[in-house]
């Protein structure tokens, strides 16, 4: 005995932007928590050590938010005026900040106030960090120089003064103590080398530089500045790799992910993009409400904190895998995984006799119907389950079920006005997607052949055949009109092949260039299906 | 003056020259110093200074006139002709940059600047009634005395912890007040203060002396007006010093924005006072100073104006001058760009006064005339107004770095959302005077070129959205004309995203593709990998396009059925001359593939059936029928609605 085959739902491709690793895992955060700060949010640094706070600069006060909190853990206020970059020391015990009024600030984490001001820069200070051996400090200003300072006796070390516009950005190698790079207004990138008294690298990046950022090798290093992203390689004494221009607005801030496989750029466009490393092509876009200023990422991206030019500090968090199946598991208790492999790994004797079982199967309440030869109920059933789940492949698998058995006929005729109803709003939803429309098409000249004859006895029918005449008027218009565009692309086609393919033919050209249109119709359907 | 106390950078100084008032000093949103004859009503000279974007003019004040010094400033308003006819000459205008231009009228020209004296913006700035001596208060705290045969300053004192937005000298040159919050009386001899006035929560914007009398007779009183603070408090002097609180203030409807009072030297004189508030208001306060009032005193006369449309709008009034006649006053209305002045006899029995006027006409008027005696300065005649300037950039050495971080900052900030610059583009007129310098110039259909060009390289959904839907025939080729050509593919890349979406709104994008393919042909068809490139929008139509046979049919079987039911119904009522009308449909359904011989049909038929429906009164069958015809002529009528509409049924 044949055993009935369950209807084959086929699996459709879904329309629109392709779902790839990087979407799933970059959309895999809740919903970002706000923030409102007292200004601008200028910079945000994350400590590198274990409970992962991270310090907002906005206006005149550093805020250091704890991972899960939505107050500030600690607040430094003692800002004359606006404050800038505050960032941890390596440590996280310290944190240093720059000052428009040109001093910069050295805290304790657990302090209050200052433990050191450093004071010999003429201008505000936009650019702090802290070296890799932790007991100096880089500093760079509006007045044109970057300078190493001496944490314990609060003393300037050196002074370098090469760039001829605003420093604005800066970053010390972890790998060693000496190394320093700074980017400024004046178009340039700099490597600096405490043991000289000159920078021994400049490149050009050809806009203001607006943010650096280097790779964990240290072997690149990233600029931003203007609408350019700009990868230049170190160890080629300052190659330029990669330029990438994919925002419309100036760039300002740069951030790596934890793995150093995705390169973050957030824009004054509002931006965020998220760059492959390996090709640098972008996959995947944020949207923010407003310019973004600062941008970081937590350790293992746990979290994404944008700051933005309307005083608004965004917290992403990354969905907890546990959470999510806290969830599932409140919703069903499902049989244990033994129950289900039970004597499945027995391995019959030689001389047992083996009584086979069938396997039950598990059909569709529509299979069901169908099995029982029930067809209008099973169309009803598969409609139903359509509309309410907002699959309509359901409903569409059926009805090329039932029109590959022939009983199509049977179950769309004899329904009252309501099923009836139904089964148009159906067809008037789907019918134009590309998909379905062949089936849905038959289907609906069948219903026109089934009820012609009492049609006009219901208002409420012959309004949504009204309806579907005019949908159908609109379908029939677009299609025209795409058939012109079909048309414009041949003519495309044809004129530009023949210089390519056939070099030679100058002789005949009105044949010939027919015969090249048609081939070159042709030639677009192989290479997509 | 004293109604320069222009703290705000929004407020823009609007002054009229002393005594005579046949000058008006404007300095618009542009920057420029304009200064309009108030009885030509033209434009007399035009300033531009060297920095006007950058240091934007923050307040203005006229010198006293030169050849009549026997009178203090304030004095000479009162009777012009006891006094000898001076001429007014020099104009103090202070920057956001700290520095004090002194211009002169009779040269048309920068008679020389004052600088050195402050770090902060300055605020005010006022003129010593006889010497030639100018105060400035600024945000830096200070105030400075210049000497203006100099050109140096001659002392400079800390005024108050906080910027100094008001000044005001009393006339007869002894006294000083300036003020921040607090008002402080200073000796102008000694520079120490005299007496302190607290009151005021907000800081102060106004002051001006009201009585000419010396400090010691009780009888000196002067007017404070603080900023969102709708009244105008008046201080009493007294000799005891028990002047802690203001005696009389005056109820406004807005924040002052200027004044001009008429002084009395003796007590039987009532003070007259003309105050325009932010709101665009006049308001006339006459009252006899003599004593505290408990009760805020309201206005005796309230003026507004508006224009002559249909729906009138409120035409701000930016200055308000009293003349000797106590009925008449000066008024400057309209816009900082193009001020409309005029003399007006106000009956000031009546409390509210409202006056009409047609400020386009006499906008145009004043243009006219005006254009051959603008006076420029060569150096600044090319340079092209963009903005009003932020204040403090200077030159990038000079106290550059809080002016490039500021300008930076406000870029941010500021910046006009792409939704708003959309909005502007649809609006006809010019909506708001402040942007009339910008909206003629680049707001036009390039402008949507280059959101659509950003949209595309950000890959903005919200741009592109808003620039894909537009429907006007005219904007999309404009827009497709001035794509540059890189742009193109990325275009096309999108429209056939999009037209794989929902399928109505695809319509819209084969307007762009339609736009696209015939304005970039030639360049389309140089590409060497076209055929990869357009290859997934060509099968992509391809596929559609197949069902395009079935579904005419489709809709023929329909169309055929709909009439009949139609004609059905008709013929169940009319017996005979359907008969006829029956064949000929017949006859004509059998062509389905014309579709415009389809569709002339059931119009015709419809409206002759609808005129028979209209003889034929039947109860039961005639709702039926009425929504049919409804069902079919709307959608046709307006074509944007009945997209929605399917939309939405598409949803269900």
């Amino acid at each position: 005995m044949a055993s009935f085959k369950p209807t084959k739902i086929p699996v459709y491709p879904k329309l629109g932007e392709k779902i790839t690793e990087d979407t799933l895992y970059w959309k895999n955060y809740k919903v970002p928590v706000q923030i409102k700060e007292f200004g601008a949010v200028s910079n945000i640094d994350f400590s590198p050590v274990a409970p992962y706070n991270f310090a907002v600069t906005a206006f005149t006060r550093i805020h250091i938010y704890g991972s899960f909190s939505q107050e500030p853990v600690k607040t430094f206020t003692r800002f004359k005026d606006t404050a800038y970059c505050g960032r941890f020391r390596s440590d996280g015990q310290l944190l240093v900040a720059g000052c428009e009024d040109s001093v910069v600030r050295l805290f304790d984490v657990s302090g209050k106030v200052a433990l050191r001001m450093f004071k010999g820069h003429t201008k505000a200070v936009h650019i702090t960090d802290f070296t890799s051996d932790r007991y100096q400090i880089l500093t760079g200003s509006d007045d044109y120089t970057c300078r190493l300072w001496d944490i314990p006796n609060a003393v300037e070390l050196t002074s370098y003064q090469e760039h001829t516009d605003y420093i604005r950005c800066g970053v010390t190698s972890k790998l060693n103590r000496d190394l320093f790079f700074t980017g400024a207004y004046d178009h340039t990138l700099k490597v600096f080398d405490a043991r000289t008294d000159k920078s021994v690298m400049s490149m050009d990046h050809g806009q203001p530089v607006e943010s650096l950022l280097l790779y964990p090798s240290e072997g690149l290093l990233v600029s931003a500045g203007g609408r350019y992203v700009k990868v230049w390689d170190l160890l080629k004494g300052g190659q330029p790799l990669v330029s990438l221009k994919n925002h419309h607005k100036t760039i300002t801030c740069l951030a790596l992910s934890s793995n150093g496989q995705r390169l973050l750029s957030a824009s004054l466009d509002r931006h965020v993009k998220v760059y492959s490393t390996t090709n640098y092509k972008v996959v995947h876009n944020f949207d923010y409400a407003a310019a973004i200023l600062s941008l970081a990422l937590a350790p293992k991206d746990e979290s994404i904190v944008v700051g933005m030019s309307n005083s608004i500090l965004s917290i992403k968090h990354r969905k907890n895998p546990e959470e999510s199946k806290e969830v599932t598991g409140q919703q069903r208790r499902r049989p244990s995984y033994r129950v289900f492999v039970k004597g499945k790994n027995y391995i019959p004797k030689q001389d047992d006799y083996l009584v086979s079982k069938s396997v039950k199967q598990h059909l569709a309440k529509y299979d069901k119907q169908l099995k029982r030869f029930s067809v209008s109920k099973a169309l009803d059933t598969a409609l139903e389950t359509s509309t309410r789940g907002r699959k309509p492949d359901i409903a569409v698998a059926v009805i090329t079920e039932l029109d590959r058995r022939g009983t199509l006929k049977n179950a769309l005729a004899g329904r009252d006005e309501e099923q009836l109803s139904r089964l148009l709003n159906f067809l008037m939803g789907n019918m134009f997607d590309t998909r379905f429309t062949p089936i849905l098409v038959t289907a609906a000249e069948l219903i026109l052949d089934i009820y012609q004859s009492v049609i006009g006895q219901s208002a409420v029918i012959d309004r949504q055949l009204i309806k579907l005449q005019e949908l159908l008027e609109r379908e029939i218009d677009y299609e025209k009109n795409l058939l012109e565009i079909l048309g414009m692309l041949d003519t495309m086609f044809a004129s530009s092949l023949p210089r390519k393919e056939v070099p030679c033919s100058g002789i005949i050209s009105g044949s010939n260039g027919l015969a090249q249109g048609e081939a070159s119709t042709s030639r677009p359907q192989l290479q997509v299906t | 003056m004293a109604a320069d106390g222009g703290s705000s950078s929004v407020q823009l100084p609007c002054v009229f020259s002393p005594k005579s008032r046949q000058y008006l000093a404007v300095c618009a949103q542009d920057g420029r110093l304009r200064i309009w004859n108030t009885d030509s009503k033209t434009l007399h000279q035009e300033y531009v200074p060297s920095a006007h974007l950058s240091a934007t003019c923050t307040c203005i004040s006229w010198g006293p006139c030169r050849a009549a010094k026997e009178g203090p400033q304030r004095k000479k308003r009162k009777s012009e002709a006891a006094q000898v006819e001076g001429k007014v000459d020099l104009l103090a205008m202070g920057t956001a940059a700290g520095t004090v231009l002194i211009y002169s009228t009779v040269k048309g020209a920068l008679h020389c600047t004052l600088d050195g004296g402050h770090s902060g913006g300055v605020n005010c700035v006022h003129w010593h009634p006889e010497d030639s001596l100018l105060y400035s208060g600024s945000d830096d705290t200070n105030i400075v005395e210049w000497d203006l045969q100099t050109g140096k300053t001659r002392s400079k004192w800390k005024a108050d912890r906080a910027a100094v937005t008001s000044l005001c000298v009393s006339p007869d040159g002894k006294l000083l007040l300036s003020a921040g919050r607090i008002i402080k009386m200073w000796d102008l001899d000694t520079k120490e203060v005299y007496r302190k006035f607290t009151g005021h929560s907000m800081v102060v914007t106004t002051l001006c002396f009201a009585t000419t009398r010396p400090p010691d007779s009780n009888g000196l009183y002067f007017l404070s007006g603080a900023a969102h603070d709708r009244l105008l408090s008046v201080w009493q002097v007294r000799e005891d010093g028990k002047d802690k609180n203001s005696v009389v203030s005056f109820t406004l409807t807005d924040e002052p924005q200027h004044i001009d009072l008429v002084t009395s030297s003796s007590k039987e004189e009532a003070v007259r006072l003309a105050v325009v508030c932010k709101d665009g208001q006049l308001h006339l306060f006459e009252h006899f100073l003599n004593g505290p009032c408990k009760k805020p005193l309201s206005p005796s006369c309230t003026v507004q104006m508006s224009d002559t449309k249909e729906s009138p709008m409120p035409i701000p009034l930016l200055a308000a001058a009293l003349d000797a006649d106590p009925r008449s006053v000066t008024l400057a209305y309209g816009s900082h760009l193009q001020p409309v002045m005029e003399r007006v006899e106000i009956n000031t029995a009546e409390r509210h006064v409202c006056l009409t006027r047609d400020i386009k006409t006499s906008l145009s008027i004043s243009m006219e005339t005006t254009v051959s005696k603008v006076k420029t300065p060569l150096v600044n005649a090319k340079s092209k107004v963009l903005v009003p300037g932020l204040p403090g950039h200077q030159a990038p050495l000079k106290g550059g770095s809080q002016g490039k971080e500021k300008r930076k900052k406000d870029a941010n900030t500021k910046e006009m959302s792409i939704a708003e610059r959309l909005g502007e583009i649809d609006l006809s007129a010019v909506s708001s005077q402040k942007r009339a310098a910008k909206v003629e110039a680049s707001l036009q259909t390039d402008n949507f070129a280059v959101l659509l060009v950003q949209g595309l390289e950000s890959n903005d959904a919200e741009i592109l959205n808003k620039v894909l839907q537009t429907r006007k025939e005219i904007l999309i080729k404009t827009t497709v004309a001035r794509l540059p050509l890189p742009a193109v593919l990325p275009l096309v890349e999108e429209l056939t995203k999009r037209l794989q979406g929902h399928p109505f709104m695809a319509i819209q994008m084969l307007r762009w593709l339609k736009a696209v393919l015939t304005h970039h042909t030639s360049y389309l068809a140089s590409l060497p990998d076209l055929v990869t490139q357009l290859g997934v929008l060509y099968h992509m139509i391809e596929s559609r396009v197949k069902m395009f046979h079935k579904l005419t049919k489709l809709h023929g079987k329909l169309h055929l059925l709909m009439t009949q039911v139609a004609t059905n119904d008709s013929s169940n009522v009319l017996s005979d001359v359907d008969h006829t009308a029956k064949l000929v449909y017949e006859e004509e359904s059998s062509d389905e593939d014309e579709a415009s011989g389809d569709e002339a049909l059931p119009d015709d038929e419809s409206d002759h059936w609808e005129e028979e429906e209209a003889m034929e009164e039947d109860g039961e069958e005639r709702d039926d029928e009425d929504e049919n015809p409804d069902g079919r002529t709307e959608p046709k009528a307006n074509g944007d609605e009945d997209m929605e509409h399917e939309n939405e049924s598409e949803e269900e």
